[in-house]
């Protein structure tokens, strides 16, 4: 089986992932019926919105799903790298104080993050900014909600080793995979010639985050021509994002998101992207452009979870936002109605996947 | 400031020169994605890097010593950048991380 997904190279299909053993995989099956079925709508569904089929069959191409899931050269996914993978991100050995994991923060219940407005270390203290999803994120280079890491085996270890955050070490990571039985064993079977790194341990983890995908949701099913998928206001609301609302000039693809950076008026005095990158002004308080997959599930919202709900978001960009030099030029008054907002919103819920419910692993010993 | 605006005057007069010699190479930014991931040219030629996305850009281009930035690039403007040495440059979008493309001078 590995063979069978080594050989198709930098991706892999899903119906790959459907054979892969460990539990989480039915999380990216549910979305796998989505690719075989031409995307149609009917003119039904075109009436409610006050167009054409053909103009809103253009308006919906670009949302529909890819069929495989990329991976690096360096770093093909493989169900073994997945199944290892998946035990360190849930293994709390790996952090400081032994208490925390990837997972403390990139909870599977949440939307893969932590329902609060910013994180919590492994010491205990407050961080600046709001955990990010790592849903979807095998498209979703760069990492960080400032863009710094370019890769996901470069993202996959930055927390682990930073002192605010797991407060891990190199050589704790190292003592870890090379002493624990199954670890041990497992790390030299896929990197045999220097097995015990922390390099191995990024890709292992990079490797599992990239099964991590949303299923199919209401939006797939409407898209795909099922008329009764979605509401009539979550009909309204897809025309008000891609028109009116202007949302979609940065929430854009099948995930619903640029992997731009932008400044959207929030207060505080983050810079953001600036600190990565400051040769433009216009990255001053920029932030990276969040996925809105299964957004009902992961609120609090923005980088630094300020804005508690969908309501609120969409009262944010219609006229909340501070004006000032670096605000991106896609952010600008709505003038949206009260209906107007309520369908923003009802769209915004139809992107919401029923997934599958993820096995925490039994970790080695 | 005199030293600054000699300066671009050079460029410019490099940047039409070199496009005289070795011509000029259109590349279309469009649906976030440069509408080539490749592109090799030829010594001394321009590409011309245009914004027909509604959204704005920010090229920058890298290697071989050279940086350059577009600055702001609104929809519709156009930035056109000489490559007057050999080698593989990088370019992105400062905005838009995951548009890349490489060009290859020979």
């Amino acid at each position: 089986m590995t063979k069978n997904i080594d050989r198709k190279g930098p991706s892999f299909h899903r119906h790959s992932l459907r054979k892969l053993a460990w539990g989480g995989a039915a999380l990216v099956a549910t979305g796998i019926c989505a690719m075989a079925v031409a995307q149609t709508l009917p003119e039904s569904a075109a009436s409610i919105l006050g167009m054409d089929a053909a103009s809103l069959a253009r308006m919906t191409a670009s949302y529909q799903r890819t069929a495989s899931i990329p991976s690096p050269q360096d770093n093909p996914t493989t169900e073994a790298k997945v199944n290892l993978g998946k035990k360190l991100f849930f293994d709390p050995r790996l952090s400081g104080s032994g208490a925390i994991s990837c997972a403390s923060c990139h909870n599977p219940s949440f939307g893969w993050q932590d329902a609060l407005p910013t994180a919590v270390g492994d010491h205990g203290g407050v961080l600046g900014r709001h955990t990010p999803t790592i849903l979807n994120t095998a498209w979703a280079e760069p990492l960080f909600w400032d863009g710094r890491a370019d890769t996901l085996e470069q993202q996959a270890t930055g927390p682990m080793l930073a002192n605010a955050e797991m407060a891990g070490s190199k050589d704790k990571v190292v003592a870890t995979i090379s002493t624990v039985p199954e670890y041990r064993d497992g790390m030299a079977k896929l990197f045999p010639k220097d097995p015990y790194t922390i390099e191995n341990v990024a890709k292992l983890l990079a490797a599992y985050e990239r099964t991590i995908v949303s299923g199919e949701a209401p939006f797939d099913r409407w898209i795909k021509g099922d008329v009764n998928a979605i509401s009539d206001g979550a009909k309204r609301g897809f025309m008000l994002f891609n028109t009116k609302g202007n949302c979609a000039s940065c929430h854009s693809s099948w995930r619903f998101t640029d992997d731009g950076f932008h400044d959207i008026g929030l207060p505080g005095s983050d810079i953001g992207r600036a600190k990565i990158m400051s040769t433009l002004p216009i990255f001053d308080h920029a932030f990276k452009t969040p996925t809105l997959r299964n957004i009902a599930e992961r609120a609090p919202y923005m980088h630094d979870g300020s804005v508690k709900t969908l309501e609120a978001v969409v009262d944010h960009y219609d006229h909340g936002f501070i004006q000032r030099a670096s605000l991106s030029d896609q952010v600008k008054p709505l003038h949206l109605t009260a209906q107007d907002r309520a369908d923003l919103v009802e769209f915004m819920k139809a992107l919401t996947s029923k997934d599958s419910a993820v096995s925490v692993p039994v970790l080695p010993r | 400031m005199i030293h600054k605006i000699t300066a671009a005057v050079a460029v410019a007069a490099l940047l039409a020169g070199a496009a005289w010699a070795a011509g000029m190479t259109n590349i279309s930014q469009k649906g976030l994605a440069f509408s080539s991931p490749a592109l090799t040219i030829e010594k001394g030629s321009v590409v011309s890097f245009n914004n027909d996305d509604s959204t704005s850009h920010n090229i920058i281009v890298s290697g071989n010593g050279v940086n350059l930035n577009s600055g702001l690039q609104a929809p519709g403007v156009t930035f056109k950048a000489p490559f007057l040495k050999p080698g593989v440059y990088q370019v992105m979008c400062g905005i838009h991380p995951k548009m890349k493309m490489t060009v290859t001078v020979n």
